[in-house]
C-alpha cells in the first residue's frame, strides 16, 4: 500500500517538473516551429540568476519572480536577435529542420560555458523555501513534502493562467493565430514578429520557474537541466505539441509510466521506459495524444 | 575509346582519393594519421545523417544509438564469435541497417519533431541497455582489436597508419556504394519525397517504404561508423555513444552542408580539428582554471552558430555569398 | 706512480663531469631542466564533481617541489586535458599526451571505461609510456600481460566490497542487508566484490548514475523501508547520489531506520555536507579508507599537505581528494627520484617495481608493487563518521585489513607507515 502511495506521488511531483518544461517547450513550438534546445541553459541560467536573487533578499520567492523576469528578458532577446536573423538566411527545406536545432544547441554550449566560468564547476545548494521532511500519513512518513505540494500547486496554477491566458485574452488570440497561421494574422493586422517573441519570452519565465521549483531537490550547477530537457520533450511529443493542455497531459502520463516502472520493475528502466512510451504512443497516434487530425502538418 | 560514364568517373574519383590518401598517409605523422581515422570516420557518420535529412527529409537526433548498435554487434563478433576484424565491419553495416529497418517501419511515419524526439529518446535509452546484458560487458564493455599490421607490411608499418589504411578504406568503399546509389534512380526518388512528400506520392512513389528504405541505409552507414570508432579506441562502451555523440553529428552535417554528400570531408575535419584548436588555443592563453575548463567548450558552441548564422546551406552557398559581393 | 695518479685524476675527473650531465637523447617529454608529465581526466561534467580537484592538488605538489630544487634540478611540468569522463576523449586525449605534448609519463589516469580505451588507443604498451598512479579500483589494471606498464594505488573496488562485507557480517551479524549500486563499473566491480565476501543481500538497487532524482531516491528508501530489523544499507556510487539518497531519508525521517555505510567514492563527508547533507545524518555512518581523514590535522601527513595546498592551491578547501591527489604526486616525485639522474621511462618502472614499496605516502596500508606486481594499496580500515564529518576509526581502535581482487583472505596488517620526508620534500634515491 505504501509502495503504491509512494509510486503515485513520485509521480506527481516528477510529473509537475516535466510540465514546465514540456510547456515551455510547446510554446516555443507552436510560435517559431523549432524545438529549442537551449532551453535547458536558458532555465539553468535563469536559475543562478534567482539563486544569485535569494542569496541577497534572503527571500527565495523574490528570487522566483527574478527567475522568471531574466528568463523572460533572456528568452525574448535570444529571440530578437539570434533566431530572427537564422531564420532570415535559410531557405526551406531540411535544412529548416535541422539548422535552428543545431543553433539551439550552440545556444546552450555557449550558456553552460559562461555559468561554468562565472560561478565554477562546482555543485551549489539552493534551499527550498518550506520543510522538505515528508507528511504524515497513518502515522508514517511519506513521500511528500511541503516542498513538493508547493510545487505541484504552482506548476497547476501556471498552467491555468497559461491556458486562461491563451483562450480567454486578446494576446492569447493572436499567440494561437500567429502560431497557426502567420500570413493571415499579419494580414489581420498582429504584429506577428512581437507575438513571437512573446512567446518566447513566456517560455523562458515557464523556464526559470521549473528551474527554481526542481533544483532545490536536486543541485545547481551548468547541467542540472540537460535531462529534464529530454523528458520535457518526450512529454510534449506524446501530448502532441500542439496544445498547453497536451504538454501537460504528456507530462504526467510520462511521470507516471516512469514512476510505475521504476518501482515495480527497475531502477534501469528510468531511460528506456521514456523510449517505450513514446513509441507506444507514437505507433496509435503519430502526432500525438491530444493533436487534432488536421494540425499534422508540422 | 569507351564512354567516360558519370558513373565511371565516379569511380575513378574515388580512386583517385584512395591512392592520394595513401601517400599522404605515407607522409604525415602517427598523431596525424591517427586523427585522419576519426575524420574518415565521423566523415561518414556525417554522410549517413545528410543521407537520411538531406536526401529523404528525416531528422534523426539518435544516430550514436545506431553507431552503438553497429559497434557492439562488430565488437561481439571479434570477441565472442573469433571473425576476422574485416567481416566484423561488415557484420556491423548490417547488424545496424537491420536495427534500421525495423526501427524506420515504427518510426517512417512519424514527421519533424516528433521523429525527432523518438529517435532522441532512443540515443538516451539504448546505450543504458547495455547495462542489462553481461554479454555485453556493462560499462568495462567489449573490446575491439583489430591485431597488428601483417607482418609483410614491415615493422616500422605502424598501428596508427593500419588504422588510417582501414578506416578510409572502408569510408571510401561506403560512400562509393552510396553515391552510386544517390545518382540511381532511388536517389531521385528520395529527393522527391524531401522535397515535397504529398506530390510524390501522389505521383505514385511508396513514400513510407522508400522512407524506411532510407533509414535502413542510414543506420547501415551509422552502424560501419560505429564500428570503425570502436576499432580506433579499441573496445565499446555505453559511454562511448552518448547524446553529445548525436548532436556532434548533427553539426558535422551542417556544416558540411546538408544537401550533399560532397563536403563530408570537410565536416569530419571540423570535428576533429576545432577541439584541438580550441585546446591550443587554450593551452597558450593559459589563464584561471575555470576559464581554461570552458574555453574549448565556448569555442565550439560559438563556431557552431557562426556555422548556422553564415553558412545554413553549407560552405558551398557561402562561396555564393561571396562571388555575389565580389 | 706519477703517471698512474694523473690518469686516475683525469679518469675521475671524467666520471665526475659526465655523469653530471643527464642523459637526454631518446627520452621524450625529458631536457636538462623539465620531466613533462600528462593527466588526462575529466575537468568537467559530472565525474568532475568527485575528482577534478585532482589535476590541481597534483600541481601545486609539483609547484612545491619545483620550488624546491625540483627532480635532480629538473622541475615538472603537469600537463592536463580534459576527457570529460568519456571513452573516445580519453582515447584520444591520451594518444594526444603522448603524440603531441610527448610527455615522459602519464599519471594519474580516471576511470575504467575512459583508461582502458585510453591506454589501447595511445599504444602505451608498445611505446613502453609508464603509467603512473592511475585514479580508479578496477581490479583488471593490474593485469601486467595486459598492461606492462600501469601501476595502480588506490585499491580495487572488489578489495573495498569484501573487506566491508566481513565487516558486516561481523558487526551486524542478524541484520539484513541492502545493497544499492550504480550501474556502471564504481557499482558492477563492488557487486562482485560482495559476491566474493559471500554477503546476503536482502536487496540489491542498480541505478543509471544520471538519473537519480529526489524523487527516485525517495520511492527507494521507501522500499527499503520494507525490509523488517535495522537494515545495514550499502551506497556504492558517486558523491551526488549518496548525498541524494542521504536527504531522501532525512525527508522520510528514515535516518535512524538503517545503518549506514557508504562507499570510498562517494563517502567524502565534506563534500556531503557541501551538498546539504544535515550533520545529524552523517553522524554514525561508516565509511571505508585506506588514508587518515583530511580533517586530522595530528596526522603528520594531513598537517603538511594542508600547509602546501593553502600556500599553492589557493582557494581550494583541503578534502580527501586533495590529499589522494598530492599523496600521488609525492610518490610520482620518489619514483621519479629513485629512477636516478639518467632518467629513462624503462628506469622509471623498474625503479618503481624495485623501490616502489619503500615510500613514504599518507597511506595506512602497504604499498605493494614488486617486479610481478604493479598494485598500490590492498587494504583499508573501517571507520564512523562524526557530526563535524571526521571520519574516526570503528570501535575507537584503528584496525587495518589487507586482501586481494578475488577469493584470498582478508588479513589484518601490522603495518607502519614511514615518517613524512621533512618539509615533505623526498630525499630518497
Amino acid at each position: 500500500m505504501i509502495k503504491l502511495i509512494t509510486a503515485i506521488l513520485t509521480a506527481l511531483t516528477t510529473g509537475a517538473i516535466y510540465a514546465l518544461m514540456s510547456t515551455a517547450l510547446v510554446l516555443v513550438w507552436r510560435s517559431t516551429r523549432i524545438i529549442n534546445f537551449a532551453q535547458a541553459g536558458q532555465a539553468v541560467l535563469s536559475t543562478y540568476i534567482g539563486y544569485e536573487v535569494t542569496v541577497r533578499t534572503g527571500s527565495f520567492w523574490v528570487g522566483v519572480v527574478g527567475a522568471m523576469i531574466f528568463g523572460a528578458l533572456l528568452g525574448a532577446v535570444i529571440d530578437r536577435f539570434f533566431m530572427r536573423p537564422i531564420f532570415k538566411r535559410i531557405q526551406s527545406g531540411p535544412i529548416l529542420m535541422i539548422a535552428p536545432v543545431v543553433a539551439t544547441l550552440g545556444l546552450l554550449g555557449i550558456i553552460q560555458s559562461i555559468i561554468g566560468f562565472k560561478w565554477g564547476l562546482t555543485y551549489q545548494s539552493l534551499a527550498a523555501p518550506v520543510s522538505t521532511d515528508g507528511y504524515m500519513l497513518f502515522d508514517r512518513v511519506i513521500a511528500f513534502s511541503p516542498f513538493n505540494l508547493l510545487v505541484v500547486v504552482f506548476a497547476t496554477v501556471s498552467m491555468l493562467l497559461l491556458t486562461l491566458l491563451f483562450q480567454k485574452t486578446n494576446i492569447g488570440l493572436a499567440l494561437r493565430a500567429s502560431a497557426h497561421s502567420p500570413e493571415i494574422a499579419r494580414l489581420s493586422g498582429i504584429k506577428v514578429d512581437f507575438i513571437r517573441t512573446l512567446g518566447w519570452a513566456l517560455a523562458g519565465a515557464a523556464g526559470g520557474l521549473a528551474g527554481m521549483l526542481y533544483i532545490p531537490s536536486s543541485y545547481l550547477y551548468p547541467n542540472a537541466m540537460d535531462v529534464l530537457l529530454v523528458f520535457g520533450f518526450v512529454a510534449a511529443v506524446i501530448g502532441g505539441l500542439e496544445s498547453l493542455f497536451g504538454a501537460v497531459a504528456g507530462a504526467m502520463l510520462l511521470g507516471f509510466a516512469i514512476s510505475f516502472a521504476t518501482s515495480y520493475v527497475s531502477e534501469k528502466l528510468v531511460f528506456p521506459m521514456a523510449f517505450i512510451m513514446l513509441i507506444v504512443v507514437l505507433l496509435i497516434r503519430p502526432a500525438g495524444i491530444f493533436s487534432k487530425k488536421k494540425d499534422r502538418r508540422d | 575509346m569507351f564512354k567516360l560514364t558519370p558513373s565511371k568517373k565516379r569511380t575513378f574519383f574515388f580512386i583517385a582519393i584512395g591512392w592520394a590518401l595513401l601517400l599522404i598517409g605515407d607522409r604525415i605523422g602517427e598523431l596525424r594519421q591517427y586523427q585522419g581515422s576519426f575524420v574518415a570516420m565521423y566523415a561518414l557518420a556525417i554522410a549517413s545523417i545528410i543521407l537520411l535529412t538531406g536526401y529523404s527529409g528525416q531528422l534523426s537526433l539518435g544516430h550514436s544509438a545506431l553507431m552503438a548498435v553497429g559497434a557492439y554487434a562488430g565488437a561481439l563478433s571479434i570477441n565472442n564469435l573469433h571473425l576476422h576484424p574485416a567481416i566484423a565491419l561488415v557484420i556491423a553495416t548490417f547488424v545496424a541497417g537491420v536495427f534500421g529497418l525495423l526501427l524506420g517501419f515504427g518510426v517512417a511515419r512519424l514527421s519533424g519533431p516528433y521523429l525527432a524526439g523518438t529517435t532522441l529518446a532512443l540515443a538516451v535509452s539504448l546505450p543504458t541497455l547495455a547495462n542489462q546484458f553481461p554479454i555485453l560487458g556493462g560499462e568495462q564493455g567489449v573490446v575491439f582489436d583489430v591485431g597488428l599490421p601483417p607482418a609483410r607490411f614491415g615493422e616500422n608499418f605502424s598501428q596508427y597508419k593500419w588504422f588510417f589504411w582501414i578506416s578510409t578504406l572502408a569510408v571510401l568503399i561506403m560512400l562509393w556504394l552510396i553515391s552510386n546509389f544517390v545518382s540511381s534512380r532511388y536517389g531521385r526518388t528520395f529527393r522527391a519525397i524531401r522535397d515535397n512528400e504529398t506530390a510524390a506520392a501522389l505521383a505514385g512513389l511508396n513514400t513510407g517504404r522508400l522512407k524506411v528504405l532510407a533509414f535502413a541505409i542510414s543506420s547501415g552507414m551509422a552502424g560501419l561508423a560505429g564500428g570503425l570508432l570502436v576499432m580506433l579506441i579499441s573496445g565499446v562502451s555505453p559511454s562511448a555513444f552518448p547524446l553529445s555523440l548525436s548532436f556532434s553529428l548533427l553539426t558535422g552535417a551542417v556544416v558540411t552542408g546538408v544537401y550533399s554528400l560532397r563536403g563530408v570531408m570537410l565536416g569530419g575535419l571540423v570535428l576533429v580539428a576545432i577541439p584541438e584548436i580550441a585546446d591550443s588555443l587554450v593551452t597558450r592563453i593559459g589563464g584561471s582554471e575555470g576559464f581554461t575548463a570552458t574555453l574549448p567548450g565556448f569555442l565550439v558552441s560559438a563556431l557552431l552558430i557562426l556555422a548556422v548564422l553564415f553558412a545554413p546551406n553549407g560552405p558551398g552557398k557561402l562561396l555564393h555569398i561571396f562571388k555575389k559581393h565580389s | 706512480m706519477k703517471r698512474f695518479s694523473i690518469v686516475s685524476a683525469v679518469v675521475a675527473l671524467g666520471a665526475m663531469v659526465f655523469t653530471a650531465l643527464p642523459a637526454q637523447a631518446a627520452e621524450p617529454g625529458l631536457t636538462s631542466s623539465e620531466i613533462k608529465l600528462g593527466i588526462s581526466t575529466p575537468l568537467t561534467g559530472t565525474a568532475a564533481l568527485s575528482y577534478g580537484k585532482i589535476p590541481g592538488a597534483m600541481k601545486a605538489y609539483f609547484d612545491f617541489i619545483n620550488a624546491n630544487g625540483g627532480v635532480y634540478g629538473r622541475k615538472i611540468k603537469l600537463v592536463v586535458r580534459d576527457d570529460k569522463y568519456l571513452p573516445t576523449l580519453a582515447a584520444t586525449q591520451t594518444t594526444n599526451l603522448v603524440l603531441k605534448d610527448g610527455v615522459f609519463a602519464l599519471v594519474a589516469a580516471l576511470g575504467t571505461a575512459t583508461h582502458s580505451k585510453a591506454y589501447a588507443a595511445a599504444s602505451l604498451a608498445t611505446k613502453k609510456v609508464p603509467d603512473l598512479f592511475v585514479n580508479t579500483g578496477f581490479s583488471g589494471f593490474g593485469n601486467q600481460a595486459k598492461y606492462p606498464t600501469t601501476f595502480t594505488v588506490l585499491p580495487s573496488y572488489a578489495m573495498e566490497a569484501k573487506i566491508i562485507s566481513k565487516f558486516v557480517k561481523d558487526k551486524f551479524p542478524g541484520q539484513a542487508v541492502a545493497l544499492v549500486a550504480q550501474d556502471d563499473e564504481f557499482g558492477v566491480d563492488g557487486v562482485n566484490g560482495f559476491a566474493a565476501g559471500s554477503l546476503t543481500l536482502a536487496s540489491k538497487t542498480l541505478y543509471p548514475q544520471s538519473s537519480m532524482t529526489d524523487a527516485r531516491a525517495k520511492a527507494l528508501v521507501t522500499g527499503l523501508s520494507a525490509i523488517p530489523g535495522k537494515p545495514v544499507v550499502i551506497l556504492f556510487g558517486t558523491t551526488d547520489v549518496t548525498a541524494l539518497i542521504f536527504k531522501a531519508a532525512e525527508s522520510l525521517n528514515l535516518v535512524s531506520k538503517f545503518t549506514w555505510i557508504a562507499g570510498s567514492v562517494g563517502g567524502d563527508a565534506n563534500t556531503l555536507l557541501a551538498l546539504g547533507v544535515k550533520t545529524t545524518t552523517i553522524d554514525g555512518a561508516i565509511a571505508a579508507s585506506f588514508f587518515p581523514d583530511a580533517k586530522d590535522t595530528t596526522d603528520e601527513y594531513v598537517a603538511e599537505f594542508s600547509k602546501i595546498n593553502s600556500k599553492y592551491n589557493p582557494g581550494v578547501t583541503f578534502d580527501n581528494v586533495v590529499l589522494q591527489g598530492m599523496n600521488s604526486a609525492m610518490l610520482t616525485v620518489q619514483a621519479l627520484r629513485a629512477a636516478g639522474k639518467n632518467l629513462t621511462r624503462a628506469g622509471l618502472i623498474k625503479a618503481i617495481e624495485t623501490k616502489g614499496s619503500t615510500f613514504a605516502s599518507a597511506g595506512l596500508v602497504p604499498l605493494n608493487y614488486s617486479a610481478t606486481s604493479h598494485l598500490g594499496y590492498n587494504g583499508y580500515w573501517m571507520g564512523q563518521l562524526n557530526a563535524k564529518g571526521e571520519l574516526k576509526p570503528y570501535g575507537g581502535t584503528l584496525s587495518v585489513v589487507t586482501t586481494d581482487s578475488t577469493n584470498g583472505p582478508i588479513t589484518p596488517s601490522t603495518y607502519m607507515r614511514p615518517s613524512i620526508p621533512k618539509n615533505g620534500i623526498p630525499t630518497n634515491s
